[in-house]
């Protein structure tokens, strides 16, 4: 073992003018991953939160946990076996919310700091700069949660999506509503709220057009700026059609507006689904949980039942953070962290190349997942094809899941009773 | 029942065009006395928000308590900026203001995410009082004692500035402070008293919003840009001009917003205030 | 005296001709060289119209986003390289400043600012509900570089020397400028609008032509960003930000300055991108305390730029000037 070592230091130095090639003879003590996450910025709740899980993640892989390991191998503590226990670094970067600054830190993540991966960049647009930047140098990037469909249809060889994307959210709420309309609910109108950037426009024209085909009626789109000071005008404009199923696709800030302002005004829709997004804020489920019992949303978690991988990170998640307990966002990117750590392991080696390989082999099975996917095995173009959402219901100001049947742990109530 | 509905949405939109007159009102006085551009503004509405935040989780304390407490720090925070660094960028350029206001914006807004982290606060709906009905249109008690207190300050204001000594001295330091010193009055210490009016208005702002508002550190650059727009829009130095502008511009979203698409408000907002100043370069108020 | 001071300006083209080369160990040095000199180009353009002509323009984002969509929109809609776009967007970014200028240029002070923000603002927004433009999910450049045209390179050296060229010929023209008639009306009208009528100086129309030059540049800046980057969204095209920044820039090394903007940029984005990198990722935007601190203490201690540190140069020795300097540019009359 020692030999090869040194075999490959001495590779290394004749090769260091190539850099990259210098990262396989790298110390083997410690591997480098970067995260490039908006720490600041409009975002910057968000990325903390995932800033927090991918901190989580390296500290179970690196110092263990006991109960943890009995379902996954990684959490026996003691670093990657595959590497003989080296242990795992996360570099942080902050992406400032700017597609610009994603680009630059990462770029700095790769040349200077010589991680062998990068993870990262919440939204769509950063990940798209980002990713880019990595699929030059040949260094795999793992994207834990952005939905823009166009991620992975650019030909990339380097980039690997866990997380599912608009369309599965989509088909979700309708098979979801299908199934209500069954049981003799009216879903005869649905409002499609949502606001005006990025996340929202692509979340709401995907759920227009599945919605279209499965010949459910969206009878109003109202779309607003995020940064919104007042939502009033929405809300009495609901309250006028006041149709029997509303959407909202929001952040935390809108989301709490929206919260205040239709108990202010006294309306309620009878199911009111709420894209995850702002609504599955810790912050906003802490403030706003109690006027918003029976919200139904979307969530790749839940906590599960006792013992389960989900149930524990959580906990530990909860200790981590005084009491925030891992939501949709935050869970992602734990999971994201995993699924990453688990090809460096089995790759056996930094090089690049040999964990782009491993990623490619990539077969995670349900039960060892945080997140409430069906498995993690990623197609040629790099996506997850077996990442699924849940539907959740947030009772007593927590989220528990309502739907599908096979993974609901809590009977669905309805209609929706607010405050 | 759709004039009723509209007449919901004017009422909104005139309690909402309210507050926005309150924290516009420190801008418009500063912009006024100094012809000072004040790009921190907006984070000092913020910070009026936080200290309502932590008043509440500290004591418990509702606007009745937040809201002196916060007038009182953000005039102190006022005066502080105007000693440390608004009295001397004030003569230079105003490329000076517009680097240093923006410069202290940077750094309150990331100073409060450091102290307070990055996520949304906000404080229980019933704090001031449930919403009631009222000869059919609907109130949230407190957005109408943030309404009405906006109203009565910005009055105040108006009347403290038009129909007091202190208030002549102002506007004699704002008119001329050469001039003004050759009647004995001290325009630094003139202009230390408006940072303070401005601050305190401010701060009551903050503190009232806050109650059925969001608080982040980064809500002040979405609060700025409506009070930038509406006290130029009103005119420079005129806090009435700030109240009839305000009002306006809530009215005006409320409605468009209403009947044309949320997206369209601030579109529509933009295209009123730059036609305001087409037809009229010095605002509704402003002195020609 | 002379020969040392040629001897600087000698070392000064050496030091920024060998930059990247001397840095090409470190990509990340290599390209903070680039980013200085992309900003420099946007806050050098700015300075036509702010600095000289003394109009406070905060709605500049509105041309630089011009420019970088112009050049998406050549690749996205026609397939040719985003580059051909930026002449494009150079015409559109004159027209579009004509017809923002005609109005907003009659305001004085921070009203013109003022309008020039809700202008930038109108047009984010706006821009945000095109589906042509790719709505607020933005427009993705070339994933891959298809040729060398592209202008899409992994090692930020290439950025340098086109950055480099243009930000050179912009100042030549800047140079050109001051010295010539324009520049001379431009301080008049910057002195005093009044003044400078009174002396026949035809004010609206010099400012407007300040405006477009200005604005043609600084679209040529939203291209070159567009290549390097190859993504834009109305946030990071149109967004107030990007146009307070090039205020700040040029204000903070010396506004109607020729080398203020630059010796702005080379400051403040090393700063930026090094705390960022170095603070950043605890992630309590520390880095934007410390940004901010600085800008403050700079602004507190030195009202007109850094360059007034450096003693400061005659204004247009030949000519003399009888306008009278006021300290506040931004009386509203």
């Amino acid at each position: 073992m020692v030999k090869t070592t040194r075999r490959a230091a001495m590779a290394g130095a004749a090769v260091a003018s190539l850099g990259l090639a210098g990262r396989a003879a790298a110390d083997e003590q410690t591997v480098k991953i970067g995260a490039v996450y908006p720490l600041s910025g409009n975002s910057a709740s968000a990325g903390n939160y995932e800033k927090m899980a991918i901190e989580l993640g390296a500290d179970i892989v690196n110092n263990g946990n006991a109960e943890l390991a009995k379902l996954l191998p990684l959490a026996k503590g003691g670093g990657l076996p595959g590497l003989k226990g080296a242990k795992i670094e996360v570099v942080f970067a902050d992406n400032q919310g700017t597609p610009a600054a994603g680009q630059n830190q990462t770029l700095r993540l790769i040349s200077q700091e010589k991680v062998v991966a990068v993870i990262g960049a919440y939204q769509s647009g950063i990940t798209l700069t980002a990713s880019a930047i990595a699929e030059r140098y040949g260094i795999p990037f793992v994207n834990p949660e952005s939905v823009a469909a166009n991620l992975t249809e650019r030909g990339f060889k380097w980039f690997f999506r866990v997380t599912p994307v608009a369309g599965d959210f989509a088909k979700a709420y309708s098979s979801f509503l299908k199934e209500q309309q069954a049981a003799g609910r009216k879903v005869d109108s649905i409002a499609l709220v949502h606001e005006n950037t990025e996340y929202g426009n692509s979340v709401a024209s995907v759920i227009a057009d599945v919605f279209d085909k499965d010949k459910l009626n969206v009878s109003m789109k109202v779309a607003y700026s995020a940064n919104s000071t007042d939502v009033q005008p929405q809300v009495l404009q609901l309250k006028e059609k006041n149709p029997d199923v509303a959407i909202f696709v929001s952040y935390t800030s809108d989301a709490i507006l929206y919260a205040k302002t239709m108990k202010e005004q006294n309306w309620k829709p009878a199911i009111l689904i709420a894209d995850d997004g702002g609504f599955n804020d810790p912050a906003f489920v802490k403030a706003m949980g109690s006027v918003t019992e029976g919200l139904i949303s979307r969530s790749v978690f839940a906590p599960g039942k006792p013992g389960s991988v989900p149930a524990i990170c959580d906990a530990l998640y909860k200790k981590k953070t005084n009491g925030d307990g891992l939501d949709d966002v935050s869970s992602r990117a734990l999971q994201g962290f995993f699924v990453l750590a688990d090809a460096i392991n089995r790759a056996g080696s930094t090089a690049p190349a040999k964990i782009q390989a491993a990623l490619r082999a990539t077969d995670i099975k349900p039960e060892q997942l945080v997140a409430g996917y069906d498995g993690v095995k990623f197609n040629d173009k790099g996506q997850n094809i077996l990442a699924s959402t849940l539907v959740t219901q947030l009772r007593n100001s927590q989220y528990v899941s309502v739907w599908p049947k096979s993974r609901a742990t809590h009977e669905l109530i309805l209609p929706y009773k607010g405050w | 029942m759709t004039t009723m509905l509209l007449l919901q949405v004017v009422v909104s939109g005139l309690l909402l065009g309210a507050v926005y007159a309150l924290f516009s009102s420190g801008l418009s006085l500063i912009w006024g006395m100094m012809n000072v551009v004040n790009f921190a503004h907006g984070e000092f509405v913020m910070l009026g928000m936080y200290t309502a935040v932590v008043v509440w989780t500290a004591m418990g304390g509702g606007p009745w308590a937040s809201v002196p407490i916060a007038a009182i720090l953000i005039a102190t925070l006022g005066v502080l900026a105007y000693f440390l660094l608004v009295r001397h960028i004030a003569r230079g350029p105003m490329l000076a203001q517009i680097l240093g206001t923006f410069g202290l914006a940077l750094f309150l807004r990331y100073g409060a995410l450091w102290v307070f982290g990055a996520n949304f606060r906000t404080l229980p709906d019933d704090l001031v009082g449930h919403s009631f009905v009222l000869g059919g249109i609907r109130f949230d008690g407190s957005r109408v004692l943030a309404g009405v207190v906006g109203f009565a300050v910005t009055v105040l204001l108006h009347l403290l500035l038009t129909r007091t000594a202190v208030g002549s001295r102002m506007l004699a330091v704002s008119e001329d402070a050469t001039a003004a010193q050759l009647m004995g009055i001290r325009p630094q210490r003139m202009q230390a008293l408006a940072w303070a009016l401005a601050g305190a208005a401010t701060g009551i702002a903050g503190a009232l919003i806050a109650t059925f508002f969001y608080t982040s550190p980064t809500v002040g650059e979405t609060l700025a840009i409506v009070a930038f727009v509406t006290v130029a829009l009103g005119g420079f130095g005129s806090v009435l001009g700030a109240l009839v502008a305000g009002l306006m511009i809530g009215v005006v979203e409320s409605l468009s917003a209403f009947l044309i698409g949320p997206v369209y408000k601030d579109v529509i907002v933009y295209a009123v205030f730059v036609l305001v100043l087409w037809f009229r370069p010095q605002g509704l108020m402003g002195k020609t | 005296m002379m020969t040392s001071r040629r001897l600087l300006q000698l070392a000064a083209i050496v030091v920024v001709l060998a930059y990247p080369i001397v840095t090409g160990g470190s990509p990340v040095w290599q390209r903070l060289g680039a980013l200085v000199l992309l900003a420099a180009i946007s806050a050098s353009a700015w300075n036509i119209v702010g600095g000289y002509a003394g109009q406070v323009s905060v709605g500049h984002a509105v041309f630089f986003g011009i420019g970088a969509y112009s050049a998406v929109v050549a690749f996205v809609h026609l397939a040719l390289p985003p580059i051909l776009g930026a002449p494009i967007g150079m015409l559109l970014s004159v027209g579009v400043a004509a017809v923002i200028g005609v109005p907003t240029l009659r305001l004085s002070g921070h009203y013109f600012s003022m309008a020039t923000i809700a202008v930038g603002e109108l047009v984010r927004v706006l821009s945000s509900t095109s589906n042509w433009l790719g709505g607020a999910q933005g427009l993705g450049g070339p994933a891959m570089p298809r040729s060398v045209f592209d202008l899409s390179f992994l090692s930020a050296l290439p950025y340098y020397y086109i950055f480099l060229a243009v930000l050179a010929g912009l100042l030549g023209l800047t140079w050109w400028i001051e010295r010539g008639r324009m520049g001379f009306y431009l301080r008049a009208i910057k002195d005093s609008e009044r003044a400078a009528r009174s002396l026949g100086v035809s004010a609206g129309r010099y400012k407007l032509y300040a405006y477009m030059l200005s604005a043609a540049f600084t679209s040529l800046a939203g291209s070159l960003y567009l290549c390097m980057f190859g993504f834009i969204d109305p946030e990071s095209g149109f967004g107030i930000l990007l146009s307070v920044k090039m205020v700040v820039m040029a204000a903070l090394g010396g506004a109607g300055q020729l080398f203020g903007p630059l010796i702005g940029a080379l400051i403040l984005v090393p700063l930026e991108e090094l705390s960022n990198s170095l603070l950043g990722g605890q992630g309590a935007g520390i880095t934007f305390v410390v940004y901010g601190a600085i800008i403050v203490i700079i602004a507190r201690f030195l009202p007109s730029g850094l360059l007034s540190l450096l003693e400061r140069r005659p204004r247009a020795p030949t000519r003399k000037t009888t306008a009278t300097p006021s300290a506040a540019s931004g009386h509203a009359d």
